[in-house]
């Protein structure tokens, strides 16, 4: 797993390409709350490189989710894939989220 | 008035009887009383049954006796046998206490009596009359009974037999059935007595029971007035003890609803407090003496405090910015809070444009102000962008069309006299029309990039038509320019999906800023290669290079290096904005590595379609297919 991380004025993009197993679900869910510490939550997940994720990356992705929550915020995903999406669904933790096509319409929403 | 409304008006102080005598006295007394009733009905029924027994013996006797002596009457007097007919009537009328017993002829003649001075006939004649007088059969009374019997002598006449008989009641018989009820009842009624006396002390408790029920239901509530000694049994106890777990469950009750009470004011603040962490700007209450009451999450975040320790200080110990601290500071200060908005900019990095906004909140003792914290770098951002974008827009298009005027007015004055120079108006008038058509694309696609709207058509895309195009179109270009444009293709690049003008559009950027700030005898190559699932195509420049500073804005739209050559040359800053915008929205990326001076490498990633990808083993991913200069 590969995270980029790319600026669209204020808004940080987070860009994960590759499966979220295992140990990555660690470094992924320390890399969004120094993400959401650094930014006061304006960064979005750009999961279109998540090819998959296991329960592990699913409880860091809800660890984030829910730390953001206690602030207002939620954490934002674009680009989700089929799978990425079809588990979020079948795990009930999709409304912890707000879903966008694109990193773009993503980084918008904070306007 | 009965005795139970009677008792029922009664209140406990004046109450005649003890403590549940009120039952059951009522229904020692009733007993009593109908026990002597059936005792007294018993025994005039038996008296009455007795005598009716005895007349009714008597009536029975005097009917044989009648049967017998007018049967052996007829006989006799056909006889003629008077003497015996006489000695026969006066036994009976000794043997059967007869007042009298006769035999009379129609004629009134007594032939025979009782009383031997009542007989008048004393020789019977041959015959006499066959009619008998029409006598009544006999009548009775309770002391008397009288029968008449017809008498009819064989071949002498008529007669009657006349017997009267008293009734007599043994004086001693005739009360011995109702003495013996009475005696029956007087056992019953001790029996009863004896009986009352052993569960008076429970219906002595049943009474009490009783009486707190009607007390209970005329309002009492007191547990003591309602208890019942003890001493009366098990019921009493059990009373009691439903007298007290009554009392407990009210107390229960009361103790809930006060807890009800408080737990929805708790809930509610609860409530309240999680709608505030819900919120996702900040929000803090201070109150008289500048202390934080209440953070919510986001302000706590924006403060970057930790909320439990925050809370209870002074507001001044955790806020920054003293800006705000001194908007709170004159709000104490003064005639109190007026609404004050400050924003505050922390700077570089990633903390932003913080908007505090302090508000006064009346009404309340403990609450003297609001501060709502709202995070509006994103806004700023967006505003800075449209603010450059306008003026960069207008001076992008007034340059090309102040040329375009210029030129215009000079092929007017000098065009007919040199038509040189007239072409040469017309080619450049021709070149920054174009110029201004792309500017105005470009300004285009950057409001609907901003508005959402900017959509990508997807069809195939076939990258080796499309990099031969690009090569054409450079050649010229390069060549004028004394730039030598190499294109390294491999021999077959994959077929991609997407859209053909937008792709087109980034490579000529990519392409077209090359060429333009790499200077003569430089170099461009564009190359491209498969790579996993991906294709890259990299654009390489000898040309200024962009510093390590400017190269993570120089993606951003307008952004143009500080560079004087840069200046120097004609540009929107919006191409690089576009090309990155315009390969995103495809699933790509745009990265550069540059060095100052030296040049830069532009890099452009696109995914392949599944099956390409499939097909593209990277293992055997090639650039060294044909290598073309320009």
């Amino acid at each position: 797993m590969r995270i980029h991380e790319q600026r669209h004025g204020a808004v940080t993009v987070l860009k994960v390409d590759g499966p979220v197993i295992g140990t990555d679900a660690d470094e992924l869910k320390d890399r969004l709350l120094r993400a959401q510490s650094d930014t006061l939550g304006r960064f979005v997940l750009d999961a279109s490189g998540i090819l998959l994720i296991d329960s592990k990356g699913l409880e860091g992705l809800v660890d984030v989710a829910e730390e953001m929550t206690k602030t207002g915020k939620a954490l934002k995903l674009s680009a989700a894939n089929e799978t990425v999406r079809q588990i979020l669904e079948l795990t009930g933790l999709a409304a912890l989220f707000e879903h966008f096509e694109d990193a773009n319409t993503a980084v918008r929403s904070f306007l | 008035m009965g005795i139970e409304n009677v008792v029922k008006r009664l209140t406990p102080r004046h109450r005649p009887f003890a403590q549940g005598e009120s039952m059951v006295a009522p229904v020692g007394f009733g007993i009593v009383g109908i026990l002597l009733a059936v005792i007294g009905a018993s025994a005039w029924w038996v008296l009455r049954t007795q005598r009716a027994s005895v007349h009714a013996t008597r009536l029975d006797q005097a009917h044989t006796v009648c049967n017998l002596l007018s049967q052996s009457a007829e006989v006799m007097m056909a006889r003629e046998e008077l003497s015996s007919l006489r000695r026969l009537v006066a036994e009976a009328g000794r043997e059967y206490k007869l007042t009298q017993c006769r035999i009379v002829l129609p004629s009134g003649q007594v032939v025979a009596d009782v009383h031997p001075s009542g007989i008048t006939f004393k020789k019977l004649p041959p015959s006499w009359s066959k009619v008998a007088q029409d006598v009544p059969a006999g009548s009775s009374n309770d002391h008397i009974i009288s029968l008449n019997y017809p008498l009819d002598v064989p071949g002498r006449g008529a007669a009657r037999l006349e017997l009267t008989a008293p009734v007599t009641y043994p004086s001693w018989s005739q009360w011995e059935g109702p003495a013996g009820v009475g005696a029956v009842g007087a056992a019953a009624l001790a029996g009863l007595l004896l009986v009352y006396r052993r569960t008076r002390s429970r219906l002595q408790g049943m009474g009490a029971i009783r009486e707190a029920l009607i007390s209970l239901d005329k309002g009492e509530a007191v547990p003591g007035a309602l208890a019942v000694s003890a001493h009366f049994g098990p019921e009493a106890g059990a009373w009691n003890a439903l007298l007290s777990e009554k009392e407990e469950l009210r107390k229960q009750i009361v103790t809930d609803r006060a807890r009800e009470s408080v737990g929805y004011k708790n809930e509610t603040h609860r409530d309240l407090a999680a709608a505030c962490d819900a919120l996702s700007h900040g929000l803090m209450i201070i109150d008289q003496k500048g202390r934080a009451t209440y953070l919510n999450g986001a302000a706590a975040t924006f403060l970057q405090v930790d909320r439990a320790d925050a809370l209870g200080k002074d507001v001044v110990d955790f806020i920054q910015e003293q800006e705000v601290v001194d908007a709170i500071r004159a709000g104490f200060s003064g005639s109190g809070f007026r609404r004050t908005s400050v924003e505050v900019d922390r700077g570089g990095g990633t903390s932003g444009v913080l908007r505090f906004v302090i508000r006064p909140a009346r009404g309340t003792d403990s609450v003297a102000a609001v501060i709502i914290i709202e995070d509006i770098t994103q806004q700023r951002v967006a505003e800075s962008s449209r603010n450059t974008f306008v003026a960069q827009a207008t001076h992008e298009l007034r340059t090309p069309l102040t040329n375009i005027l210029l030129y215009v007015e000079t092929a007017l004055e000098q065009g007919d006299s040199d038509p040189a120079l007239r072409d040469k108006c017309l080619n450049v008038i021709n070149q920054e029309g174009r110029r201004l058509e792309r500017t105005v694309g470009d300004i285009l696609s950057v409001a609907e990039i901003e508005a959402g709207s900017y959509q990508i058509n997807k069809d195939d895309v076939r990258m080796d038509e499309m990099l031969e195009q690009l090569k054409f179109d450079y050649e010229a270009h390069a060549k004028e320019k004394q730039i030598k444009l190499t294109f390294d293709l491999p021999p077959k690049l994959p077929v991609l999906q997407g859209d053909r003008d937008k792709i087109l559009l980034a490579l000529h950027n990519l392409i077209g800023n090359a060429l333009k700030y790499t200077a003569a005898d430089g170099q461009v190559t564009v190359s491209a290669e498969t790579a996993g699932n991906r294709l890259v195509v990299e654009v390489i420049d000898t040309g200024i290079g962009i510093s390590e500073e400017e190269l993570a804005p120089v993606f951003e739209r307008f952004y143009r290096a500080s560079d004087p050559r840069v200046a120097e040359t004609p540009g929107s800053g919006m191409g690089l904005a576009l090309a990155r915008e315009v390969v995103r929205l495809h699933g790509g990326d745009v990265t550069v590595r540059s060095e100052f001076d030296k040049g830069s490498t532009f890099t452009l990633t696109l995914p392949l379609p599944a099956e390409a990808a499939r097909d593209e083993d990277p293992r055997t991913a090639t650039r060294s297919g044909h290598r073309s200069e320009g």
